[in-house]
């Protein structure tokens, strides 16, 4: 006969929340073993009794009032909390009628300034082209370009540019001396600048594709 | 609160970043990278892609035994759509085996929004030697170009000599001064180049070219023309004629054009790959349009041709006396050289000048 079980461990297994080694190894000793076999039985029934008694409402409970002190406790600790810590009085913010329409027009530019940001960084900017195209039309009231879809490759006196969907890249070189600009009709133009010391020349060129 | 939260927003997609970059040189480079500084690249998101602003200095080592007349580098974001591709070239170098040289890259470049972020990426396209012999990928064509650069180098640099020796330093000094004037009075005008469609809604009508005739040029143009809208002018159709007695594989024109006061002014260069055997004809066409400042009216164009290569892959260009034809004089810029050459006297007065003619 091995050694009996201690009464933690033989509650534990009545219960069912030992791990499975455990419970078999203690299930075996309970077996063979009378007086721990009637100890887990007795762990079992206070068990039983205990639900059946937890189940049952008190005789003579009165809901109505049980929930009428509920209440009455909740209000008396909103109460408490409000000496304790005086809430802090929103104060009432209005504008001053001969303010109102300069407060809405603030508010109109604000507004027209956050779309207008928007737009520059989010609109498709073929689309922005389009429009700029359709205004200029409207302004001069002459005919412009059909179509600007593709790149535009650009050499002026001030440099050269890349140009595509209403975007402009600009090649600009701080240090040195621009001299000369060319565009070739293969889809690229470069620039020749001239190193302020040396002289070398550097020829930068931008390719439409 | 959400108003803030979206400004917020976007003032955060505003911000600018550093884009990787990469150094892709092949593995029998004759030129080395010692050392580069990408400090002042930044990219900045602006719509659905980046907009890199490249500023880079690079030392590069000739790692040849040969001596160096020019190097391309092409500057790449995305190599196939607009905006995504530019190149640096140096002209008119003399690097000997082993010395160093710096190379500035200032370029704007596009690249798509992506998951990999913003990148830079820098590939040797073409060296050239002093022997003309050539390395290097030429995706961008950069043998032909720094090869015609080269021949005209040797052309202005033997010009200024010869004047050094036979006029003395007056008579260069007075080239010299006719240069700069050159330079400074060559009429430019701004001109846009869109490819391949019609873009104004002004009635069309064609304009002959008329052409300067290069003595020894090995090509002849015979005629041609272009369609005029208003101030744009398109589709250049020009024939030519080989009169040489080698096959000619490729021409670059030039194209003049002649506003209504007058004023004329080199557009554009058309270069062209033909295959013209010798007493042959053929067309050099392109599917471009030239648009020129509102203001300007196209009153009349004049071509001629400015380079040509044989199908041997020897070239012509045109002689120093060929250039004094007045009206290309006015329009043709000077050769990178001239250019460089103008620089070191107004930077190092004649004697430095005639420094450099000595060197080589």
């Amino acid at each position: 006969m091995t050694r009996h079980v201690n009464e933690t461990g033989l509650a534990l297994y009545a219960s069912g929340d030992m791990s499975l080694w455990q419970r078999a190894s203690v299930g075996l000793h309970v077996r063979r073993c009378e007086r721990c076999r009637e100890r887990v039985n007795q762990f079992r029934s206070d068990a039983e009794a205990l639900r059946a008694a937890s189940a049952e409402t008190p005789e003579g409970l009165d809901w109505a009032r049980l929930s009428a002190e509920m209440t009455a406790n909740i209000r008396v600790g909103l109460e408490a909390g409000e000496c304790v810590a005086p809430r802090t009085q929103r104060k009432s913010w209005s504008i001053p009628p001969i303010w109102r329409p300069a407060a809405m027009a603030a508010g109109v530019m604000a507004m027209l300034t956050l779309l207008a940001g928007a737009w520059w960084l989010n609109f498709p900017a073929q689309d922005t082209q389009s429009l700029n195209r359709a205004m200029q039309e409207l302004v001069h009231g002459r005919k412009t370009t059909l179509d600007d879809r593709g790149p535009v490759i650009e050499a002026s006196p001030d440099g050269i540019e890349l140009r595509k969907d209403g975007g402009a890249l600009g090649v600009s070189q701080d240090s040195a001396q621009l001299l000369t600009v060319s565009v070739s009709t293969q889809g690229s133009a470069s620039a020749h600048y001239a190193d302020q010391d040396t002289g070398q020349i550097t020829i930068t060129s931008v390719y439409a594709q | 609160m959400r108003s803030s939260l979206l400004i917020f927003a976007l003032a955060a997609s505003a911000i600018a970043q550093t884009p990787g970059r990469k150094l892709d040189f092949p593995v029998d480079s004759p030129v080395l990278a010692v050392s580069s500084d990408w400090s002042e690249t930044k990219a900045t998101p602006r719509g659905g892609a980046y907009v890199l602003d490249v500023h880079a200095v690079l030392s590069l080592r000739n790692a040849s035994q040969k001596r160096i007349r020019g190097v391309t580098l092409a500057v790449l974001a995305q190599e196939v759509a607009p905006g995504g591709k530019g190149s640096v070239s140096v002209p008119s170098l003399d690097v000997g085996p082993r010395e160093a040289f710096p190379l500035r890259i200032d370029l704007p470049l596009l690249c798509p929004l992506g998951a990999g972020g913003p990148m830079v990426e820098v590939k040797l396209d073409g060296v050239l030697f002093d022997d003309l012999t050539f390395y290097g990928s030429d995706k961008l064509h950069s043998r032909r170009t720094m090869t015609v650069w080269e021949l005209e180098a040797r052309r202005d640099r033997k010009y200024f000599k010869t004047l050094l020796e036979t006029a003395g330093t007056e008579g260069l000094q007075k080239e010299i001064l006719i240069g700069l004037d050159r330079q400074r009075d060559r009429p430019s005008a701004g001109v846009q180049m869109v490819r391949g469609r019609s873009t104004n809604t002004d009635p069309e009508r064609e304009v002959q070219f008329a052409f300067l005739h290069v003595p020894d040029s090995p090509v002849d143009p015979t005629a041609g023309s272009a369609r005029i809208a208003g101030n744009e002018a398109r589709a250049p159709h020009i024939n030519v004629q080989n009169r040489s007695d080698r096959a000619v594989r490729h021409l670059e024109l030039g194209w003049i054009v002649k506003d209504q006061q007058g004023r004329e002014f080199l557009a554009a260069s058309i270069p062209s790959d033909v295959s013209l055997a010798p007493g042959k004809s053929g067309a050099v066409t392109q599917d471009t349009a030239l648009r020129f400042s509102e203001r300007t009216q196209i009153d009349g164009m004049t071509g001629f041709v400015a380079s040509a290569e044989y199908a041997d892959g020897s070239y012509w260009i045109p002689t120093r006396a060929e250039l004094n034809d007045p009206k290309l004089r006015a329009v043709v810029a000077p050769s990178p050289e001239e250019q460089r050459l103008l620089q070191i006297y107004r930077k190092k007065g004649l004697n430095g000048l005639i420094e450099e003619l000595k060197k080589f």
